[in-house]
């Protein structure tokens, strides 16, 4: 097995198509072998890994306008009315179909294309329910990496502090937004903040505050609500973990830990009334 | 008895209710023709779409693209094999209903003038540009997606964002797949260099 040995490491293409999963069986599992000893093409592989989904994520920005779809099926359904009937619109050169479409469906709008205006927008739901679905998937999968890692002995937070005083200041400028902490006696018993950092959920950049309820490590998001995800349809467990989630009118909350509910829950209630704190003394 | 009861049995079978054109209409095989194509085409609207965008720039010519696109494929899908990909077939009309557009034609040419046979990068182990990166800055991603060759970008979507497997988007692009290979490891070198400009010491 020459893939095993360290000197051997992924060739460029090979890493591509690793990643892309274009290797035949036997290959990728050479591959495999080789990175449970090679740690710098295991970061390699991590590394593309990220631009591939990166990309994936930022290679689907164009969306449709609303309407695009309907006038589409419209087009469609004027082109399967017999062609003896409709002679003019089938023979409208190709770059005028959109206008072809505008001008001419409105008489052909029969019941056949009524319905398929209805099937058009059920589509439409359809497929935004399954995006979003696919999107909470990938966002548990994001929040539950993001505490795996804070578990680590060696990752260290970027505030190490038990002070509200001391983690929330520190947050000014590298946030566009504001946020409020409890203070020690306001949160539940023995709920303790150990520090913070700054992380980036679903691409916008969020707040992560550390807690330990009894000795249980919490990870608590917070995310401007205008422009954070919706944590609204995340599964209230992942992997064993338990996620909870709230909104305030600013921010959307989401609490990632392997301590009970209820504590979990006591301690994002204790963050929504001092959010509400905030609001007053504005 | 049986003979009176039969014309009465036979009566209510008509489709009373529809109209002789409208009955034919649901039943013709042309509709259920449609009907598959539609299954098919429709769920794939949004995608089509995305890419249109990508290869136009533009959203108003990005659905006039989209909208030939189903045009053509509709008129085209007897010539359609059902053993073969659906995605990879349409989006290679939509690729070639692009190529006849008046936006490909005044991009083309700095495009072929790269169009070469690519040789692999066969540089052995990891690169400064291979280190952990963290790609946290959506703003930054969508610049460098920009400022990628079209002819990179294009075969880089097609992986990453449809996830089409190479040996399809060779069909798409109508190239070898080996070309498909080159583009795509080109594409992901370039992007990560141009991250590394834009963000320089962050990543």
């Amino acid at each position: 097995m020459n893939q095993t040995t360290p000197t051997n490491h992924l060739r460029p293409d090979q890493l591509n198509a690793f990643i892309d999963g274009e290797l035949p069986p036997a290959e990728q599992h050479g591959i495999k072998q080789h990175l449970t000893i090679c740690h710098a093409c295991t970061l390699r592989v991590l590394s593309a890994t990220q631009l591939k989904a990166a990309t994936a994520r930022a290679g689907q920005r164009f969306a449709p306008p609303p309407d695009a779809l309907a006038r589409l099926t419209a087009q469609l359904h004027a082109q399967q009315v017999k062609p003896e009937q409709r002679p003019q619109s089938n023979q409208q050169p190709q770059a005028e179909t959109k206008k072809a479409a505008r001008i001419y469906s409105m008489p052909s709008l029969r019941p056949a294309a009524w319905a398929a205006l209805a099937a058009a927008i059920l589509l439409t739901v359809s497929l935004l329910g399954w995006r979003q679905f696919h999107q909470t998937n990938a966002l548990a999968a994001e929040l539950l990496d993001q505490h795996l890692v804070t578990l680590s002995t060696a990752a260290t937070p970027q505030v190490i502090s038990t002070d509200r005083h001391t983690v929330k200041p520190w947050f000014q400028g590298r946030l566009p937004f504001s946020f409020n902490l409890p203070d020690a006696t306001a949160l539940p018993p023995d709920a303790t903040l150990k520090g913070a950092d700054l992380t980036y959920l679903n691409g916008q950049p969020a707040a992560l505050l550390l807690f330990t309820i009894h000795k249980h490590e919490v990870s608590v998001f917070l995310t401007q609500r205008a422009t954070g995800p919706t944590f609204a349809a995340l599964p209230n467990t992942r992997a064993g973990f338990t996620l909870q989630s709230a909104a305030t009118p600013d921010l959307r909350i989401v609490a990632v830990s392997d301590v009970n509910p209820a504590d979990l829950d006591n301690l994002i209630a204790a963050l929504v009334k001092a959010q509400a704190s905030l609001q007053i003394s504005k | 008895m049986i003979s009176q009861c039969l014309p009465v049995y036979a009566v209510s079978l008509q489709p009373r209710t529809l109209r002789p054109t409208e009955a034919l209409r649901t039943m013709s095989p042309a509709t259920t023709h449609s009907t598959d194509f539609e299954q098919l085409a429709l769920p794939l609207f949004t995608s089509l779409y995305n890419h249109a965008h990508w290869l136009t720039r533009n959203p108003s010519e990005a659905e006039d693209l989209v909208q030939e696109t189903f045009t053509k494929a509709f008129r085209a899908f007897d010539s359609f094999q059902h053993d073969t990909n659906f995605k990879a077939w349409i989006f290679r009309i939509l690729r070639n209903t692009f190529l006849t557009t008046r936006t490909r034609i005044a991009t083309s040419r700095t495009v072929f003038l790269e169009d070469q046979p690519d040789t692999f990068d066969t540089a052995t182990g990891p690169t400064p540009e291979d280190t952990l990166i963290r790609l946290d800055n959506q703003a930054a991603l969508h610049t460098a997606l920009e400022q990628l060759q079209p002819q990179l970008r294009e075969a880089l979507l097609l992986c990453d964002v449809e996830e089409i497997k190479y040996k399809d988007i060779a069909v798409i692009l109508e190239v070898p797949i080996g070309t498909v290979m080159s583009r795509i490891s080109r594409a992901r070198r370039t992007l990560r260099q141009l991250l590394q400009s834009q963000l320089g010491e962050s990543l």
